[in-house]
């Protein structure tokens, strides 16, 4: 048996560009996401290097 | 604490809680008192979202375990922007499409009415016994150093929280905690400003962050697989995402935050906002105690920081053991403070043999000092097991001692605008919760708003009135405390597994993910017990339990 699912149809998941993001540079969500995944890994590497670069 | 002091910190505290209580005076139906106002800014509302997780004990804390074990708790935070991710993709625009005023009430939309009771109930029970920690964890210790009557900052704290949340709703806590964490951050910068400023002028900060390195103080990321290890990259990224997810996407005290507003580009950037400046708020608190370490080298600490408990000691039976401790603490600081001096003038002139032997000095006499640091600490604890950890003392105590009149002020106004802004998220929570998941859905169903705006008036009063009590009653029980805790940490998980299998396994029903819920929260209490893993490791296990038992259950249940 099959439930409502969250009230979406089999061939409509949720939609990322439901909304502009208004932001300048960045006009899709995936975009946006895709920075945040960016800075994530810059964050990374910054913090990982912290030791060798004040060594 | 001077006159001065208690102006900044009285204007600062009490000016804001008024100003929220005037801007969103006349709230009467029930979504802008539960939700807010619909022109509230994603800046309002990424704003509200980190103040509502950052309590009084990460400004007044975090600092001390910088100094004590450096970088390494920020990696807890790596996880937090994937699962924010999530959130914004998958759990936003069906909170959003429905309309809900909790996540709860999602629950009883996909599932059914025991499965969103099971929700709620989950979440005040957790909630509603820890509400008392945020304002009793930064009390005990200010009133502690500040000699102030601990119950009266408890009620006071308490109050304050309580007659704005109550007056303004949701709306009024958005307004606050924008300016409360203005106020925060202004008292965290001033004080970093200052400490580098107070730093011996023959040590830059490159040399500053040169001694951190050598004693370890800024190793951030550790991609060992040890389970045992407690802050790992792994441990962070997936434990911490976990409970990121499960905190952010099904705890109501941050639902309720970033549903504020009408818009999902709003919701989503709010979201956005915190999932890029987590991290690095983490870390700049955490800088903030490495320099406090690397300040303490070179300027004499006491042997014990909270000093109030110290001179209780020392005035008692121990006081000759530690006051002989004390002696050998200062003798030995004093020998690696020559020793670092030595090692930095070494090595700018490039005399590698002897900037190597005054290192292995200054660390062999960093050795004999923490060894006298601990044995104290071992003194004290056992004539007072209630004490709390002294690194909690060691930011306030450079506070007290080396700001001046007006910044220590603001300091001591951040962290109770840190204590309030939390709690008052928390206690908007409980109130909508008990409302809307409890009170309006199975007590008195089709009522005017009205009815229900005043219901929850009351029901945020009665939450602020309990966690008063438990702040209260937490002092003559410190192991309830520890209990709430660990309460919290293991309850996190099966939360997630139903929102998950709510969101993913679309051929799971109510019936199977309640059972499934249940039997996996009795699982993680027996594992909790048998196992000795990091705790954010719970949250992964309870998550993954809870999902594969409700499909298992699904799968046996008989077809309709």
């Amino acid at each position: 048996m099959v439930y409502n699912f969250l009230m979406i149809s089999d061939d409509a998941p949720p939609d990322l560009t439901d909304d502009a993001t208004e932001l300048p540079g960045v006009s899709t969500w995936r975009g946006v996401y895709l920075a945040v995944g960016v800075i994530f890994v810059v964050w990374v590497v910054l913090l990982a290097a912290l030791p060798w670069l004040f060594s | 604490m001077n006159a001065l002091d208690y102006l900044v910190l009285l204007g600062s505290l009490l000016g804001i809680a008024a100003y929220g209580v005037w801007m969103t005076r006349g709230r009467r139906d029930l979504k802008s008192y539960l939700k807010g106002s619909a022109n509230t800014s994603w800046f309002t509302i990424g704003v509200s979202v980190m103040a509502t997780q950052a309590s009084a004990v990460t400004f007044l804390s975090t600092p001390g375990q910088g100094y004590e074990s450096g970088l390494g708790f920020v990696q807890n935070y790596f996880g937090a922007p994937f699962a924010l991710l999530v959130i914004s993709i998958f759990f936003l625009p069906i909170y959003r499409k429905l309309d809900v005023y909790t996540a709860y009430e999602f629950l009883g939309r996909r599932f059914d009415a025991k499965t969103r009771s099971l929700g709620a109930g989950l979440f005040l029970l957790q909630r509603g016994f820890g509400a008392g920690i945020t304002i009793y964890a930064p009390a005990i210790v200010l009133s502690t150093v500040m000699g102030w009557r601990i119950d009266f900052t408890i009620i006071g704290t308490g109050l304050v929280a309580i007659v704005y949340t109550v007056s303004g709703g949701s709306d009024a806590v958005n307004l606050t905690q924008r300016y409360q964490l203005g106020v925060i951050f202004a008292g965290m910068f001033a004080a970093g400003c200052i400490l580098v400023y107070r730093l011996p002028a023959e040590v830059s900060f490159r040399d500053a962050m040169t001694v951190a390195t050598h004693f370890h103080r800024l190793d951030a990321v550790d991609f060992s697989l040890d389970p045992h290890r407690r802050y790992t990259f792994w441990s962070g990224l997936l434990g911490g995402g976990f409970l990121a997810l499960s905190y952010f996407g099904a705890d109501q005290s941050q639902v309720g935050r970033y549903l504020s507003g009408d818009s999902l580009r709003g919701s989503r950037l709010g979201l956005m906002f915190n999932a890029v400046f987590k991290i690095p708020m983490q870390f700049f608190i955490l800088l903030l105690g490495v320099l406090l370490f690397v300040f303490y080298q070179f300027e004499t600490p006491p042997v014990f920081f909270n000093q109030t408990a110290w001179r209780q000691q020392a005035g008692a039976g121990s006081g000759d053991r530690l006051r002989a401790l004390e002696a050998d603490f200062t003798a030995a600081h004093s020998d690696e403070s020559r020793g670092l001096t030595a090692w930095l003038h070494a090595r700018r002139t490039g005399d590698a043999p002897a900037a190597e032997a005054a290192r292995s000095a200054a660390l062999a006499a960093h050795a004999r000092a923490d060894q006298a640091r601990t044995e104290t600490a071992g003194v004290i604890r056992a004539a007072d097991p209630r004490l709390g950890s002294d690194s909690d003392y060691i930011f306030i105590h450079f506070i007290l001692r080396y700001l001046p009149h007006g910044i220590i002020g603001l300091l001591v106004a951040a962290f109770f605008a840190a204590a309030i802004s939390a709690k008052a998220g928390e206690l908007t929570a409980l109130g909508a919760t008990t409302t809307v998941d409890l009170y309006r859905h199975l007590v008195r169903p089709g009522l005017p708003d009205a009815h229900f705006v005043a219901a929850s008036r009351s029901f945020t009063v009665l939450w602020g009135l309990v966690a008063i009590g438990f702040a209260l009653f937490a002092q003559l029980a410190e192991n309830l405390i520890q209990a709430v805790n660990i309460l919290g940490s293991i309850f996190y998980g099966v939360v997630l597994g139903v929102f998950l299998t709510a969101f993913f396994l679309r051929r799971v029903g109510g019936t199977a993910v309640f059972w499934a819920a249940l039997a996996a929260q009795g699982g993680v209490f027996i594992l909790y017990h048998a196992l000795s893993i990091s705790y954010l490791w719970y949250n992964v296990i309870g998550c993954a339990l809870c999902m594969a038992l409700s499909v298992l259950l699904q799968a046996m249940l008989p077809r309709k």
